[in-house]
């Protein structure tokens, strides 16, 4: 009996470990890609790396040339405690000059660090999952050829539960699909590239979608708004709803991605000034992807 | 005149002094300086897109609203105004106050510059308006909080 109930005890312990521990792909698994440096860079302004990963100066956002470089310390205050933005530049040791390719897409794509733990979903690998392994590599050597940063490498402050990083093994098993969020019928390349974009690299949904009480996006209510959880006040639902988003054209949508300014001429604010002059950065043909993209969704009321 | 009367009177006086100090708020004063600034730049806006004609009369009305914004608009945040009436004021504004002056002065500057240059056309306007626009961001970035 006390045997059985030791089994019992020590097969819980093994199926818990399975279930948190981190899972990372081999080097058998990589693509065989040669990157390109400078698709890499559209994928860097795409994934909005700079507006965490950009040291700011004087305390404040970086601007200009000044987004390349990625020593990190830039704090995101939310719910759950402090997030510390790490250093992702070249810098041998302090930030990942030494990772391998492998190291990156597992860090990318499945929130595993080179030493094997989870990353909190604060980094949004829940979305670059879905982005194509070719791409992370080019954007790999894209970083890999910017200047290093010498930093300190500060931790995240979070608050009990969330201070457990074994605990992200479940939310990963819940949340971690690298499948599309929208089931899109299409031959529209152009729709397709701007799904791409939206779901994947520039990671939207993490700010624009409400989340459930374990902190992953209800993807039934995909893109409606959410609670900012930045601040104070709501992210708005980008979905095409009536007397809304909706009375938005295409060509509304391109023109604040490209200049900030909605139809209204009501200046872009707030966090979403970063994204915008991210997104100011790609070529048009990709503004306009993800203008087709917003117009295509599936709507719903405002998600507070 | 009734003693009720009387009382209905003071209180309705009442009610209209607290009405007009609301008005006097410097967080309304403000949103209607800045709804001014909005509707000033929604022509000269689409002039710049191309969804209207240009028109050099309307864009210089426009420069002269951005103008007095930019004027008045530093005395609008006192201490005691960070908060109430749906306020999109963020606490930077008082906590950095030499970042937001500075921020208010770039937009001050460029809208200077755009009244001397007197555009006459759309590719004038574009070389001296557009910058303007470009300041917008530099206050609504750090110091407003969307709601």
């Amino acid at each position: 009996m006390k045997r059985a109930a030791l089994l019992l005890v020590l097969a819980a312990v093994l199926a818990g470990w399975w279930i948190l521990r981190p899972t990372t792909w081999s080097e058998s698994e990589l693509p065989a890609h040669s990157p390109d440096v400078k698709a890499g860079e559209k994928v860097f302004w795409a994934g909005g790396c700079a507006s965490c990963h950009a040291t700011p100066v004087n305390g404040r956002r970086a601007k200009g040339a000044d987004r390349l470089l990625l020593g990190g310390g830039a704090e995101l205050d939310t719910p759950f405690g402090v997030f510390r933005m790490p250093n992702i530049s070249p810098h041998e040791s302090d930030g990942i000059g030494g990772w391998s390719d492998l190291d990156f897409v597992n860090a990318m794509q499945l929130g595993v660090s080179p030493s094997g733990q989870h990353y909190y979903p604060s980094f949004p690998y829940a979305s670059y999952a879905r982005m194509k392994s070719e791409e992370v590599l080019d954007l790999f050597a894209f970083l890999k050829q910017l200047e290093p940063v010498a930093s300190d490498r500060p931790e995240h402050e979070l608050k009990f539960p969330w201070n457990l990083r074994n605990g992200i093994g479940v939310w990963k098993r819940l949340y971690l699909d690298p499948a599309p969020v929208i089931d899109l019928a299409t031959d529209d390349a152009r729709l397709k590239h701007g799904q791409a974009l939206v779901e994947g690299a520039g990671h939207c949904g993490e700010c624009h979608t409400p989340r459930d009480s374990l902190g992953g996006m209800d993807k039934k209510r995909w893109l409606t708004g959410a609670p900012n959880l930045e601040g104070r006040g709501s992210v708005p639902n980008i979905t095409p709803m009536a007397e809304g988003f909706g009375d938005w054209s295409e060509s509304d949508i391109v023109y604040y991605l490209e200049t900030g300014f909605t139809p209204d001429f009501d200046a872009v604010g707030g966090s979403m000034v970063a994204v915008q002059e991210n997104m100011a950065m790609l070529d048009a043909a990709d503004r306009e992807a993800i203008a087709r993209y917003l117009k295509a969704l599936p709507t719903g009321p405002q998600s507070e | 005149m009734s003693g009720a009367k009387i009382s209905a009177l003071l209180i309705s006086l009442v009610l209209a002094s607290l009405a007009i100090a609301d008005d006097d708020a410097p967080q309304q004063v403000r949103q209607e300086l800045m709804k001014e600034v909005r509707e000033a730049a929604k022509p000269v806006g689409n002039m710049l897109r191309e969804n209207e004609a240009f028109n050099a009369e309307t864009l210089m009305n426009s420069l002269m609203v951005f103008a007095k914004a930019a004027d008045q608009y530093g005395d609008l945040f006192p201490e005691g105004s960070e908060s109430g009436f749906e306020t999109e004021a963020a606490p930077a504004i008082w906590e950095d106050r030499a970042g937001f002056d500075m921020a208010l002065s770039e937009f001050a500057d460029a809208t200077k510059l755009a009244i001397e240059s007197s555009p006459m056309t759309l590719e004038e306007a574009r070389a001296t308006v557009s910058p303007v626009f470009r300041t917008c961001k530099g206050c609504h970035d750090n110091y407003r909080v969307e709601e």
